[in-house]
């Protein structure tokens, strides 16, 4: 595995001479991308800004962001990761058969000349969306592209960056990283941290049926998840922490109506990059924060006795 | 023999990795009866899920709806451990020796990063089999997986050593970065077989639609497919070798890693052998 070869979006800001965006629309999901960091920007190192750039868009249709592109590669769907596999071994000088790259929609000398221009540019730069790690292969297509990205630094610059939704999904990433080395798929029962995502991420637990109460902040798994996991949630106990009403508090024991971060609530939020942005809170607002609500439920449970007895093994890797 | 039967179906997983043939071998009833399992963050004795019969044996008979019980067998070392019924994730992981037979289904990480032993599935079985696990750079080392049904996502991910042979259709991504080993498919892969394997051996009994970065290489019959046919052979499988029967078309990848790996796909005499430039 590659892991994540990455930056500030400060630097695509002031190097980034090619942008490649895998996957998204950031025209309609993320209007202010191109302006603030990624095209129009001028630096000392890109005097001219949009003309010393160079963006590629990949994507399976013609989305709105296609106007903004110097190239546009439409990728037959579900092809990404064969994509991505060419690339790297044209990447390293391997002969692929032409007609096998004819097969991903895409023409064999026009990848010909992408690779050239991600050798050949100062700083280039990938940013992955929903279309690459949310499609057939998952997680193998997002880990494709950050060892492309981590690949060509043997000619150039080369960063990969995915690009977050909404809410704080990377500030969550971050939390959990720090305070348990894991991002994100995480157990706590036997008492420390373990990690697997399949068998303990949130949408495998609550579609294998794997748990018998659920608390949710600040998401609306009602909303976006399969069908079994949403009946799932509507069999538990369900808790939400929201400051609306979603579609997850319909079916929810519990709703606690919260203050909106941001807008009523101070706290820390974390952009894509993973730069920490502080909150400073415009309004006052009658309802308590996500923070208040968590740490008084905590109180309660830590007058609790812990539950693991003294003498439990641990499941860590190295006990056999 | 040791038998146990499931009273009850966890409400949520349960972490049985002590019902293991090697740990059990050595134990009375009581001390059986009194082996703590995890039913999700609650330690329990094993006679509050199992009615436990038998004991000081190596031989371990469990039946029930095992689907929620996880690590059963895990790190055994000897001994026989049979289920009736379908058995949970991570079912003789880490094993080093022995033998575990399914008559029922299995779910992922069957035999994850085992060492040597044979675990038999009658049934399906989930993805991962006989997987690395996240963070790990090596799957099994060694030993026989044989699934008689169709397998998941991820087979033998990551694998250094050993064989693994799936009866039905598996999913995405068999072979995935694999190191080593031999991977025995008797009814093809869905797409992205071998996808980024840097050396072993994967067989295929049907056609499989490979990634552009496979070539390849030539028709052959090589003797060792006829050795691992002799070793399947007791276990009742059958691979064809002999060259009167027809040959393998053999593709060398993975090239966009350093790839030394091969897949080989059968071609039987009677069909014709596709001419070099339809593949």
């Amino acid at each position: 595995m590659g892991g994540k070869v990455t930056c500030t979006l400060g630097e695509v800001k002031n190097r980034a001479d090619f942008i490649v965006y895998w996957g998204g629309n950031p025209a309609e999901c993320h209007p202010r991308h191109f302006t603030k960091y990624t095209l129009m920007q001028k630096s000392r190192w890109l005097p001219r800004g949009r003309k010393d750039r160079t963006m590629v868009l990949v994507d399976i249709r013609e989305t709105k962001s296609a106007k903004a592109a110097d190239i546009f590669l439409q990728v037959r769907p579900g092809c990404d990761f064969e994509l991505l596999s060419i690339l790297r071994a044209m990447v390293r000088d391997e002969p692929v058969d032409p007609d096998a790259v004819a097969e991903t929609g895409i023409a064999y000398d026009v990848l010909e000349d992408l690779v050239r221009r991600m050798k050949s540019c100062r700083f280039g730069c990938m940013f992955f969306g929903m279309g690459l790690s949310m499609t057939r292969g998952k997680h193998m297509n997002s880990a494709a592209l950050l060892t492309l990205a981590a690949e060509l630094n043997a000619f150039t610059k080369f960063v990969a960056m995915p690009m977050r939704g909404h809410g704080n999904v990377t500030g969550a990433d971050v939390i959990m990283r720090w305070q348990t080395g894991y991002p994100f798929g995480i157990t706590f029962n036997r008492g420390y941290p373990r990690y697997n995502p399949g068998e303990f991420s949130t949408v495998d637990v609550l579609v294998r049926g794997d748990c018998d109460a659920a608390f949710i902040i600040g998401a609306d798994p009602g909303a976006t998840m399969p069908q079994p996991a949403i009946d799932h949630l509507a069999r538990i106990p369900t808790i939400v922490l929201d400051p609306h009403v979603t579609h997850t508090s319909r079916l929810a024991r519990v709703h606690i109506t919260t203050a909106p971060a941001g807008i009523a609530a101070p706290g820390t939020a974390y952009r894509m990059d993973e730069i920490p942005l502080p909150l400073k809170p415009a309004l006052k607002s009658p309802y308590p924060t996500d923070e208040e609500i968590v740490r008084r439920i905590r109180e309660a449970v830590a007058t609790r006795p812990f539950w693991m007895p003294e003498d439990s093994p641990q499941m860590t890797t190295e006990q056999l | 023999m040791i038998r146990l039967t499931l009273k009850r179906p966890p409400a949520v997983p349960l972490e049985a990795e002590v019902l293991s043939p090697s740990l059990l071998a050595g134990l009375s009833h009581t001390e059986i009866c009194g082996l703590h399992l995890y039913h999700g963050k609650r330690r329990m004795r094993v006679d509050e899920f199992f009615d436990v019969e038998g004991e000081r044996s190596s031989t371990v008979d469990i039946t029930g709806d095992l689907r929620r019980v996880r690590w059963l067998g895990r790190g055994m070392t000897d001994g026989t451990l049979t289920i009736h019924g379908s058995a949970g994730m991570h079912l003789g992981a880490r094993m080093k020796g022995g033998r575990i037979e399914v008559f029922g289904n299995a779910d992922d990480w069957v035999g994850a990063e085992m060492t040597n032993g044979l675990v038999r599935i009658h049934g399906h079985a989930g993805g991962q089999i006989g997987g690395a696990y996240r963070g790990s750079l090596r799957g099994m080392k060694n030993g026989t997986i044989i699934v008689e049904g169709t397998a998941g996502l991820e087979v033998g991910l990551r694998m250094r050593r050993g064989t693994i042979v799936i009866g039905g259709r598996v999913r995405d991504f068999c072979g995935l970065q694999m190191k080593g080993g031999t991977i025995i498919l008797l009814d093809g892969a869905e797409i992205r077989t071998g996808a980024w394997m840097n050396r072993g051996t994967i067989l295929s009994l049907r056609s499989l639609k490979l990634l552009p970065t496979f070539r390849f290489a030539c028709y052959d019959n090589p003797t060792f497919i006829g050795v691992h046919a002799r070793f399947l052979k007791p276990l009742g499988i059958r691979l064809p070798h002999a060259p009167t029967e027809g040959s393998w078309a053999r593709y060398c990848g993975d090239f966009c890693v350093p790839g030394k790996g091969e897949i080989f796909i059968w071609h039987p005499a009677a069909a014709p052998e596709p001419a070099v430039s339809e593949l």
